[in-house]
């Protein structure tokens, strides 16, 4: 559903990511694992379409070219992002951002727009999923949401623009373990076998919650090693220390303890 | 430019001033950012009557409840509506200076000749609307004051007075809309008293949408009594040169005023907002919150000011300007004046100068929403903290279809 190959990204002479490649099947759940500085953000704003960055390489979902889309036009081809950090937008309410947004990809698909009636019973159900009141959809969007709030208002979103492919950047930070069981509910519920999903996280608690069926790690730019979900749990032991070392070394290989690299490419 | 008081002016005392009038010029700091040229070309006289053009109905917000129409300074009987509640008193300004002089001249009487406009409207607004409130009354429909100026021939601007008085304890809103017609430049020119009685709450809305080749001028004065709360909303958004001028004074002890203001300019549009809070009386609070959103080659202009007399020891006053720039061509200039002549006062003020926020702007679109509905969400969303503030609905559904398309 979503191919990914020779993925490059760099702000002026800074490059981030260095020919990314990945392969993501319907319904499948991938986690990509990395240090800070590795790259995973900006993996995932370059899905979403985010500007300022020279991209290189191929990027499709479903056959069609990502890259010359327009973050609107993603969207409307079934891409979401959930935000780190998502952006407080005083003075506009949030139910009326949730049914624009719906009806802005309903209407670019050519589908008929949902009405004010029809629409609060979509928004209820999704508040439901996340454990969210009825004043939430009365408030502005995310402004002054606590971190919980905000991260419960993007997997609502989620819930209301059904996504074919959620890329989800780094969801559990700044969580506390209840407001991590609750997102993590919406996500499970959320899984189906046309969905699929790009789990971003730098730890492999939230992993304990929303299980992967394929784990990636994302060093310098690269995915340096692809795996099931035993190897989140290799990664909880040992840290990412054996592969942001060998990258300092002239040769890979002599780092010590290294596992063995199966998808680098 | 003359500033003087005239006291016990009457409106011919004004005409025989007029001769030693001098129109502002770009020293006059209260008048730097004004186009001249446009202020120079206006031309003021006894006002003469025109018929409304028919389609400009269409433009007024429908309101319920009383209403004064007044064309090129002249009232119009046919498309006002004088009928009033128990305690309420709506009537044009030239029956009440016939009928009840001492009435129409507290409007005259001891009024300053800040600038060369006023002498004019001193001089020339004969007719207008007069709304007095009787004290202990409580009226719930909203009074509207229209006002239209179509240039003619003789002169090219209206002048026009408003007199409001809300008795001791008796509460109103008053929504003054003022608006243009005609293919020929000109502009309006309209000064409107306030007094407020003892324990009074008046809610008074200006909303200035003049066609984008007319000049609109315009000065609120405003004298509050004790434990009185004014609220004024203005919405400075059509001709080539909006200006809304507010002095309010604080006269007696416990009064409170809130000042609150959207400028929206687009084109070559100067939108200029000069105000004044005078704390005279001890424990006023005061608050002023304006914000601009200037498209385009537009300016905009704030100028700030919160006088704390000697002797207003606990005065509590607040300011804030907040502007959006949506184009590297517009500009806004924004300054506070605080004169603080006394003890334990609280002033704050603050401004700021912002563009729209890429990452938000990136954020909506991730959600479908196209580049250009997602700007148009921003720019309402920061507008809307003023337009809120706006109790009456339907004057509140007018404003933002208003702000929803471009001005031309």
């Amino acid at each position: 559903m979503l191919h990914v190959e020779n993925l490059t990204a760099a702000i002026g002479d800074k490059q981030i990511l260095k020919g990314l490649h990945l392969d993501v099947g319907a319904g499948e759940v991938h986690a990509i694992m990395g240090p800070n500085g590795s790259g995973k953000s900006t993996f995932a704003h370059a899905l979403a379409g985010r500007d300022g960055y020279d991209i290189g390489g191929t990027v499709t979902l479903d056959g069609a070219d990502l890259l010359e889309m327009s973050p609107e036009a993603r969207a409307a081809a079934g891409i979401f992002m959930g935000f780190q950090y998502p952006v407080e937008i005083p003075g506009v309410n949030n139910m009326y951002f949730l049914r624009t947004a719906l009806n802005s990809v309903r209407r670019a698909r050519g589908e008929t727009e949902i009405g004010a009636r029809d629409f609060l019973a979509v928004a209820k159900e999704a508040m439901e999923l996340v454990e969210m009141k009825q004043d939430f959809l009365d408030r502005a969007v995310n402004a002054g949401f606590s971190g919980g709030e905000k991260k419960r208002n993007e997997i609502l979103q989620m819930a209301v623009m059904q996504p074919r492919l959620a890329v989800l950047d780094e969801t559990d930070s700044g969580l506390d373990i209840d407001a991590l069981r609750i997102i993590a509910g919406g996500v499970n519920a959320l899984r189906g076998p046309e969905r699929s999903m790009i789990v971003i996280t730098h730890y492999q608690r939230l992993l304990d919650y929303i299980t992967p069926d394929f784990v990636h790690v994302l060093v310098d730019g690269r995915i340096v090693q692809s795996g099931d979900r035993t190897l989140a749990l290799h990664l909880e032991d040992h840290g990412y220390a054996d592969y942001v070392n060998s990258d300092l070394d002239a040769d890979p290989s002599a780092a010590p303890g290294r596992p063995l690299a199966g998808a680098s490419s | 430019m003359t500033t003087s008081t005239a006291a016990a002016t009457s409106p011919h005392g004004a005409i025989e001033l007029l001769d030693s009038v001098i129109r502002p010029t770009r020293r006059d700091e209260a008048w730097r950012y004004a186009p001249h040229r446009q202020l120079d070309a206006l031309t003021f006289g006894p006002s003469v009557a025109v018929d409304l053009p028919a389609d400009l109905d269409e433009q007024i917000p429908a309101l319920d409840g009383p209403r004064v129409v007044v064309v090129n300074g002249i009232v119009d009987p046919v498309r006002s509506h004088f009928v009033t509640p128990h305690g309420l008193h709506v009537a044009s300004l030239a029956d009440v200076s016939e009928s009840q002089p001492g009435l129409a001249d507290r409007h005259v009487d001891g009024a300053e000749l800040v600038d060369a406009f006023t002498a004019y409207n001193l001089a020339y607004a004969t007719d207008g609307a007069v709304i007095v409130v009787d004290a202990g009354v409580d009226v719930a429909t909203p009074i509207h004051v229209v006002d239209v100026v179509v240039p003619g021939a003789a002169t090219n601007t209206s002048s026009t007075g408003v007199v409001i008085h809300i008795g001791a304890g008796s509460s109103a809103t008053v929504v003054e809309t003022r608006l243009g017609a005609g293919n020929d430049s000109g502009g309006s020119n309209v000064r409107t008293t306030i007094t407020l009685g003892d324990d009074a709450t008046l809610e008074h809305i200006v909303v200035q949408d003049l066609p984008a080749n007319q000049v609109h001028l315009s000065r609120v004065e405003a004298v509050q009594g004790e434990r009185s709360t004014l609220r004024t909303r203005s919405f400075n958004l059509g001709a080539s040169y909006g200006r809304l001028a507010y002095r309010v004074e604080l006269a007696g002890v416990g009064a409170h005023a809130e000042l609150s203001g959207l400028f929206f300019g687009a084109g070559e549009q100067t939108l200029d907002q000069q105000i004044t809070v005078v704390h005279r009386a001890k424990d006023c609070t005061s608050r002023q919150l304006f914000r601009g959103v200037l498209d385009d080659a537009s300016t905009g202009v704030f100028n700030g000011g919160i006088d704390v007399c000697p002797g207003a020891d606990g005065t509590d006053a607040e300011q804030s300007n907040d502007n959006l720039l949506l184009s590297n061509r517009a500009e806004v200039n924004t300054q506070p004046r605080l004169e603080i002549l006394a003890d334990e006062v609280a002033c704050k003020h603050g401004a700021t100068v912002g563009q729209l926020d890429d990452t938000a702007l990136y954020y909506l679109r991730t959600r479908g929403i196209n580049a250009e509905e997602a700007r148009r969400l921003l720019i309402n969303g920061f507008a809307d903290e003023v337009v809120d503030d706006v109790s009456i609905e339907t004057l509140r559904d007018w404003i933002t279809r208003r702000l929803g398309h471009d001005h031309d």
